[in-house]
């Protein structure tokens, strides 16, 4: 394409922005729901900021309350709620330490593993090769029900165990990671092994820092994944909140069958969805180019 | 709001230097109980500041609150006390999940006098002893929307449902785009069972499926007449209170339990609760819906027991079962509360009294027998949807599918 | 040298690491084992069975399970549901992907901000969008409907709308009807509800599909278009279907594979927003096994209906294996 037209520039530009505006819809209605008061939200009204206006709380008044001690702005009611009716902080914690202890963990199984099957020769290699080959045919969403079994059985159903133990092995990590190793010179480890490394030491000495943007790839896949994770930890989990994600957090909201919950739940949303996507916003060339990474394969 | 809970009983405890019980309580419908519980741990706390009480995550509805407990009692972490729809306690007393509460209430000195009467304590009573202490009763009633009911002409509020047809049509006539929301869809088919005890006929009989009749048939056609007749729309339960709360719908059949919700969340409109229309004349029973409170704590330290005793007493007692009265549409199940707490209560809030009044027509909201009854409970709720969005429109067939389907499902 | 020293010698020689790499893969074999295959087995032998969580006793009920799942109409509105599901999905997230790709491609400027909002929705927890959006569609108070709803007072849009400019009865439009009776239920209409879940499925995966294809894009040498262009100018879609277009052929592959898998595997909209419903219009396969096996403890119905998707997963993820073989061979 070696010629411009601003004509077809035009055109290409509004199609595109006809799209945002369609993929930004939810996020626009998230964010301005969670500011506004609970009329504002049933009767569309208010622009986005909301009108900020004084508004009762119900709730607070019906719990016998006076009227002025219940009476505040919209944002603080949603926000404030959002934070007291649940742990919400405590959510947000937990999906911060099952995450990072999924990764840390597929990291520590995946490396070796790759490295074997990349720069090692040993008796074994093709078949468990194909071993890891059969295995990426098993989603392990497919499987959560033996699974669950199996937890319920050893006790281990209702802990942070549940949560992480399934993805402790991650075959696709051990794929992503034997794919890249296999770019790197073999030089380099045959000097580590004059040297007097052990393989081992071999794998977290030499090949780890090689293999950087390979990991960073394999965190944001794994990171991704995880912390927005329903399915699984609405399984294991029943009624500990403790140990609740934040996708289960959120869930807790939708019981409210009263108006006044709207404002609350959006919040909660929005501050559930924040953190990936300032993530995402700051770092959001490597995001791509990690995808992009492990796409090629 | 569990913080604010948490916070409170350790506030108090923090104060006094007493050795602190913990017990873990989990109840389901958090825009109908949150409010409950929280007027209620005031008192509890002050009473009983040795006792912390832990809120479990609260449960979407009756049957994810059982599947919750059935599954906590084989991984081992069930709480101490638990609400259970009255139709679901069965279950749970069958598997050995529900301990009964007769030692500690021949301990008690003066039970009767605090208001348990036998009539309430039958609905948590299996095989002559007490399981489950009830904590909220509800019966279905009509909400109306007055203003709407009379720009359309309608002066008297139906008492039966070809009645509601005809208001549906005038209705409808005005303008209203959406005049009717019958409640189908509640939790354990609380409306079909509605319309067999108008008929007087329980849904079980004999350990079988009791639709294989005349009385069956009828309760089917005259769903699908309302359904048809009001070209009833496919609402979610939720979708159907927030759309009656904001002025869409003009009347609802559902239960009284949600009487408080829409009165906090409801439009400026004005609101009547009537008894709930009969298929031909008034309806000769209609089944409790509520929940009881059970005692499953998987523990046997009697200081912890002692402790759950204690809140189980607190919250079906005078005081709680008032809260419930004040904060919700459910009725209390106890003598005292009604009598001597309640007393002026009934006339200062007229549209609560309605589901009180029907208590003479009170039944049992039958549990399915077996291991399988949230199966059978999907099932029936499956064949009464596809009534609903027009997919079954043969009566006797759908009843014929119900019988095969649900009896496969029941113990033989 | 015997036989017997000399190989051994040969394997000290072949194989020096042979200590260190078994050391090295242990572990995730072993994790494999357990948390892969072993439950594969247990799935199948439960598929055989009656078998309840928390009941003693164990009874061996044949192929009734496989039979009900070939006969009940619950079932077949499963099949139906979950590839109807991936029949929309499927295509329209491949096309929008690779659609917004060559437009983004091409573009001299802002390419990175509508890379950037394209992108959003695949990092957002999808169980939080769907409780928005579920929202939104609410049929009254949801933005959708009270936006269509207020066109109906506009009177130069109702006549636009409904057609009635050039002699269509508005009552019979689409449009029309629902001025007089309410807008649809998105997710309560049997007729609209997988359609609605369809679309925030693709509404929340096509941004993942476009970073692919941008990849993809991106490594095509500009010589190709060059040495095509030599015979004559050639126009946009001509150089896509000549150049474009097999060039991304390993990209497709993957793409609509992943994307298919993905798609089998819905559940946190439907859980959330329809359950099934209505009338089991959305009772997608993993839906049916947390119903089944989870909420109504029936583990042998819901272990038949694990194996038969892992069936599927595996013939397409293969399908897809040889099919890339075939390209590789062929290019």
């Amino acid at each position: 394409m070696s010629h411009y037209s601003p004509i077809a520039e035009t055109c290409k530009h509004l199609i595109l922005i006809i799209g945002a505006l369609i993929v930004f819809l939810p996020f626009y209605v998230m964010v301005s729901y969670s500011l506004k008061s609970p009329k504002e939200i049933e009767t569309n009204t208010g622009g986005f900021w909301g009108a900020q206006a004084p508004m009762v709380n119900q709730y607070c008044v019906k719990l016998g309350n006076p009227v002025d001690q219940c009476t505040t702005t919209p944002i603080v009611f949603n926000y404030t709620s959002a934070f007291n009716k649940a742990p919400l902080l405590r959510y947000l914690l937990n999906g911060v330490i099952v995450t990072l202890s999924i990764f840390i963990i597929q990291v520590i199984i995946s490396m070796p593993a790759a490295y074997a099957l990349s720069k090692l020769r040993w008796r074994g290699r093709e078949a468990v090769f194909n071993l890891i080959l059969f295995s990426l045919l098993i989603p392990v969403h497919a499987i959560a029900l033996p699974l669950y079994l199996m937890l319920s059985k050893a006790g281990l159903v209702n802990t942070y165990a549940a949560l992480v133990i399934p993805w402790t092995i991650s075959v696709f990590g051990i794929f992503l990671m034997r794919q890249f190793f296999k770019t790197v010179p073999d030089d380099l480890i045959d000097a580590a092994r004059l040297d007097g490394m052990s393989e081992f030491s071999i794998v977290w000495r030499v090949m780890l820092p090689t293999a950087v943007p390979a990991l960073i790839a394999f965190a944001i896949f794994s990171v991704v994944a995880h912390w927005n994770d329903y399915f699984w930890p609405r399984i294991v989990i029943t009624g500990n909140q403790n140990l609740f994600t934040p996708p289960l957090g959120l869930r807790e909201f939708r019981g409210g069958a009263d108006g006044s919950d709207w404002g609350p739940m959006m919040a909660t949303a929005t501050v559930i969805v924040i953190p990936l996507i300032v993530a995402f916003l700051i770092a959001q060339k490597k995001f791509i180019g990690g995808i992009t990474l492990t796409g090629m394969k | 709001m569990r913080k604010i809970l948490s916070a409170i009983t350790i506030a108090v405890c923090a104060s006094t230097p007493v050795h602190a019980v913990d017990i873990e309580v989990g109840y389901p419908y958090s825009h109908l109980f949150n409010v409950t519980f929280e007027k209620m741990m005031k008192d509890f706390s002050q009473q009983h500041p040795d006792i912390n009480v832990k809120f479990r995550a609260v449960y979407e509805g009756y049957e994810e609150g059982t599947n919750i407990i059935l599954r906590e009692a084989i991984s081992g972490n069930l709480p101490d006390i638990t609400m259970q729809g009255l139709n679901r306690q069965a279950i749970l007393v069958e598997k050995g999940i529900a301990r009964s509460l007769e030692p500690f209430i021949a301990k008690e000195a003066n039970f009767t006098k605090e208001g348990y009467h036998q009539a309430m304590l039958e609905l948590g009573s299996f095989n002559n002893e007490v399981y489950g202490l009830p904590f909220s009763i509800s019966l279905p009633v009509g909400y109306y929307n007055m203003d709407m009911m009379k720009k359309a002409g309608i002066e008297k509020l139906p008492e039966n449902w070809s009645e509601v047809i005809a208001a549906c049509q005038k209705l409808r006539a005005n303008g209203v785009k959406n005049p009717v929301f019958w409640g189908w869809n509640i939790t354990g088919n609380w409306f079909m069972q509605s319309l067999l005890w108008t008929q007087d006929t329980p849904i079980i009989k004999d350990g079988k499926f009791n639709i294989d009749n005349q009385e069956g048939l009828i309760a089917l056609n005259t769903m699908k007449d309302i359904f048809r007749g009001c070209e009833m729309k496919n609402l979610a339960w939720k979708e159907a209170l927030s759309s009656f709360a904001a002025g869409e719908v003009a009347m609802m059949y559902w239960s009284t339990s949600a009487l408080g919700s829409v009165e906090r969340a409801k439009g400026d409109f004005e609101m009547k609760t009537h008894e709930f229309p009969g298929i031909n004349g008034k309806p000769k029973g209609l089944p409790a819906g509520g929940n009881a409170a059970l005692l499953v704590s998987s523990s046997n330290d009697p200081e912890r027991l002692q402790a759950a005793w204690t809140f189980l007493k607190f919250i079906t007692s005078g005081v709680g079962a008032a809260a419930v009265a004040e904060t919700t549409g459910y009725m209390p199940p106890n003598k005292a509360a009604n009598e001597i707490i309640l007393r002026d209560f009934y006339t200062q809030n007229p549209n609560k009294e309605t589901a009180v009044r029907q208590l003479p027509l009170l039944r049992e909201w039958m549990a399915y027998p077996g291991d399988k009854g949230l199966a059978v409970t999907q099932v029936i709720y499956d064949g009464m949807e596809r009534i609903v969005v027009d997919e079954q429109n043969d009566m006797k067939a759908l009843q014929k599918e119900l019988i095969e389907e649900v009896g496969e499902l029941l113990p033989q | 040298m015997s036989y017997r020293v000399r190989s051994v010698f040969k394997q000290t020689v072949d194989y020096p690491h042979q200590g260190a790499a078994v050391f090295m893969v242990f572990p995730a074999i072993t994790l494999m084992i357990i948390i892969l295959l072993i439950p594969v087995l247990v799935a199948l032998v439960f598929s055989f069975s009656s078998y309840s969580l928390g009941s003693n006793h164990f009874e061996w009920v044949g192929l009734d399970n496989y039979q009900r799942l070939f006969s009940r109409s619950n079932y077949q509105k499963m099949f139906s549901a979950t590839f109807t599901y991936v029949a929309i999905v499927v295509p329209f997230s491949v096309v929008l992907g690779l659609g917004a790709a060559l437009l983004i491609h091409s573009l001299r400027f802002a390419q990175d901000f509508y890379k950037t909002i394209y992108f959003l929705p695949v990092m957002a927890s999808l169980l939080a969008m769907a409780i928005v959006w579920e929202f939104t569609l609410h049929p009254t108070i949801g933005l959708i409907n009270d936006t269509l709803a207020s066109g109906c007072d506009i009177s130069w849009l109702y006549h636009l709308l409904t057609g009635s400019w050039y002699g269509v009865d508005p009552t019979n439009s689409w449009y029309g009807n629902g001025c007089m009776r309410g807008f649809p239920l998105w997710l309560g209409n049997k007729n609209y509800a997988l359609w609605t879940v369809a679309f925030i499925s693709i509404w929340q995966a096509f941004g993942f599909n476009m970073v692919l294809y941008l990849a993809g894009l991106s490594s095509i040498s500009r010589d190709l278009y060059n040495a095509a262009d030599m015979d004559g100018a050639l126009s946009s879609w001509s150089s896509f279907w000549l150049v474009t277009w097999p060039m991304l052929g390993p990209t497709t592959v993957f793409v609509v594979t992943i994307t298919m898998i993905r798609s089998f595997q819905v559940f946190d909209t439907i859980e959330v927003l329809t359950k099934g419903g209505p009338v089991k219009s959305t009772y997608v396969m993993m839906y049916a096994i947390y119903e089944k096996a989870i909420q109504q403890n029936l583990v042998g119905m819901g272990s038949a209906i694990t194996i038969l998707f892992l069936a599927f997963v595996m013939v397409l993820t293969i399908v897809q294996r040889w099919l890339v073989e075939r390209k590789v061979h062929y290019s």
